[in-house]
């Protein structure tokens, strides 16, 4: 047995109150601990809100902030994973989740999918992150760090596993939208994580935690609905949706190993085929090498002849 | 009680959760607790006064009715049951002597001069959506509360509103749900039935309903606009679908020509920085909030 309690803090940020919001991650860590919790995970932006437009500069904190270094600090013993504005040095602005431990920022990752279409418009705020890795942890495996459209891209989970993680934690400010009568759980983005999430924990063999924010920004309502997944795909916990609250989750993490010894699909992942077909991709959309699934005459980095 | 095309039907539960939250979410970030609204006795504004009475209470919803001399009396009633369901505050304002005033009656010119006497419906239906806006925002300052829209998605897409008229309003519960939506979510809700089922109108004279006047069916505009919308359907593939294409064009066309409406109006872009434009903010943020 390897226990591990989870705390899922499924906070509703108030949008650009960094002192207010900071206040709550003190109590609800504070609460975390006192409850057993191992690991308490807040999500996307938990310390700024999500749709901040201009406000995003006025929110920044660097990495050597005291405010971020305070809460850190709250972290003996225990792990967090929080979220927020970051500003680097060169003053370019990352959407990060950062993971907290024994009074350190551990760990930071820069959120490295800015959807920028439909009702988002991440990109026009935010510079993308550059670097994705898994970390090891005080929790004696390894984690890995996403924010919300990160999932939404395969190569996240897979690359999270194949580099040690163990837990992959998704932090979201996921807005709910759909709600034609036809969805299991009446709101089509609830269907779609869900779907995505259970497939990334079966596949890398791992347990995902998703913490997603609720409350509203604007026109735009967070729905919840935070999850654990245990390694076979399988859910352990679903939080409401739509509810504040903190969910305490317990798991353990030697479900991983038993996971991995009965299917193991990453030990047969074959990321040196992987990374060669990528390469080849890349040269091909570059233009530097042929495109063989372009139509006859395409001119280097094109698919489409054109006529001349 | 009404037609529900399959693919607009809604899971009202979820819909309830999450405009009960929005509308307590946009109250308080105003820093206001109340909300006021303009209760035609049509299915729109009742749904949103059940809607704010769900969200907040109803001792914290004043709904104000706002008849013209031609409205009918019936939508009147409506309205005055509605308010005693909910058990809300209610209040009548005659707009008559307002609209008079500047239109003109009984032969005798107004302040719009003799030429206004002649003005046609749909221009004093728009001067009397306006001042029923001007009375709600008045009263929203001595109720303390905040002004809620009551347009749907439906009337938004196809122009059928007043530009700083009806669609004024600090927040718009609603103005994401067609029609058929409406209703759907009306029933689940307890809207009185007779609301539900009377044919809807703009009451700008006896007789009138949107249906005959625009010569469409609400079910049947509601599933063109979403096919054509949400879903993103060209002309043809919607043609394809059963729609009549004179009908899809003509309504593509109101769409276009009602853009305007559905926008905040573009500033001259001057300076360094312009609202809207390059100066982006979330319209309410720490210090924003009545005090």
């Amino acid at each position: 047995m390897q226990p591990l309690r989870i705390a899922l803090a499924q906070v509703a940020p108030r949008l650009g109150d960094l002192d207010a919001n900071l206040a709550r991650h003190h109590e609800l860590i504070a609460e975390s601990r006192a409850g057993g919790a191992g690991l308490v995970v807040f999500p996307e932006l938990g310390l700024t809100g999500y749709l901040l437009q201009d406000l995003a500069a006025e929110v920044a904190m660097r990495l050597d902030d005291p405010r971020l270094t305070s809460l850190a600090a709250a972290t003996r013993d225990l792990s967090a994973v929080v979220s927020f504005v970051e500003e680097s040095g060169d003053h370019r602005l990352f959407i990060a989740a950062a993971l907290l431990e024994d009074g350190e920022v551990r760990h930071v990752h820069r959120k490295i999918h800015l959807p920028t279409y439909g009702l988002f418009d991440e990109r026009r705020f935010f510079a993308a992150g550059g670097m994705i890795r898994a970390v090891p942890s005080r929790l004696g495996v390894g984690v890995g760090l996403a924010v919300c459209e990160d999932f939404w891209h395969l190569s996240t989970a897979q690359l999270l596993a194949m580099d040690g993680a163990q837990i992959l934690v998704n932090v979201s400010s996921s807005p709910g939208r759909d709600l034609a009568r036809t969805h299991e759980v009446g709101l089509g983005t609830a269907g779609s994580w869900r779907g995505l999430m259970r497939t990334y924990a079966q596949l890398t063999t791992s347990f995902v935690v998703f913490c997603n924010r609720v409350g509203v920004d604007e026109s735009l309502s967070f729905w919840g609905g935070s999850e654990v997944i245990g390694p076979t795909g399988a859910p352990v916990f679903g939080a409401p949706m739509f509810d504040e609250g903190l969910f305490m989750v317990d798991i353990d993490l030697a479900d991983v190993r038993r996971e991995r010894i009965g299917l193991p699909l990453l030990r047969d992942e074959r990321p040196e085929l992987v990374a060669r077909e990528w390469r080849r991709l890349i040269a091909e959309r570059a233009g530097l090498a042929e495109d063989a699934t372009a139509a006859p005459g395409s001119a280097p980095g094109f698919d489409v002849a054109v006529d001349r | 009680m009404f037609i529900l095309p399959d693919e607009l039907a809604i899971d009202t539960d979820v819909a309830r959760r999450v405009i009960g939250a929005f509308i307590r979410g946009q109250l308080k970030q105003a820093g206001f607790g109340r909300a006021v609204l303009g209760l035609s006795g049509g299915i729109d504004s009742a749904l949103v006064a059940y809607l704010v009475a769900e969200a907040i209470g109803a001792d914290r919803l004043l709904c104000v009715m706002l008849p013209y001399r031609t409205s009918s009396p019936a939508s009147q009633g409506d309205a005055e049951a509605v308010i005693a369901d909910l058990g809300c505050a209610g209040e009548l304002v005659e707009i008559t002597g307002m609209v008079d005033g500047y239109f003109g009656r009984d032969g005798v010119p107004g302040e719009g001069g003799g030429e206004a006497r002649e003005a046609a419906p749909l221009r004093r239906g728009n001067f009397m959506a306006r001042t029923r806006m001007a009375v709600l925002y008045d009263r929203s300052v001595t109720w303390r509360g905040l002004v809620v829209g009551t347009g749907n998605k439906t009337e938004s897409l196809i122009g059928y509103t007043t530009l700083f008229g009806d669609s004024a309003c600090a927040f718009n519960p609603i103005g994401d749900l067609y029609k058929s939506q409406v209703r759907q979510l009306s029933a689940a809700i307890g809207v009185p039935e007779a609301v539900i089922r009377k044919a809807p109108s703009a009451d700008l004279w006896p007789g009138q309903t949107d249906e005959t006047e625009a010569g469409f069916s609400y079910p049947e505009l509601d599933r063109l606009l979403f096919w054509r919308i949400d879903k993103r359907r060209s002309i043809d593939e919607v043609v394809a679908l059963g729609f009549e294409r004179a009908l899809v064009e003509r309504v593509d066309r109101m769409v276009a020509g009602a853009e305007f409406k559905r926008q905040v109006p573009p500033i001259a872009k001057l300076g360094p920085r312009t609202a809207g434009v390059d100066y982006l903010y979330p319209r309410r943020r720490p210090g924003s909030a009545a005090r």
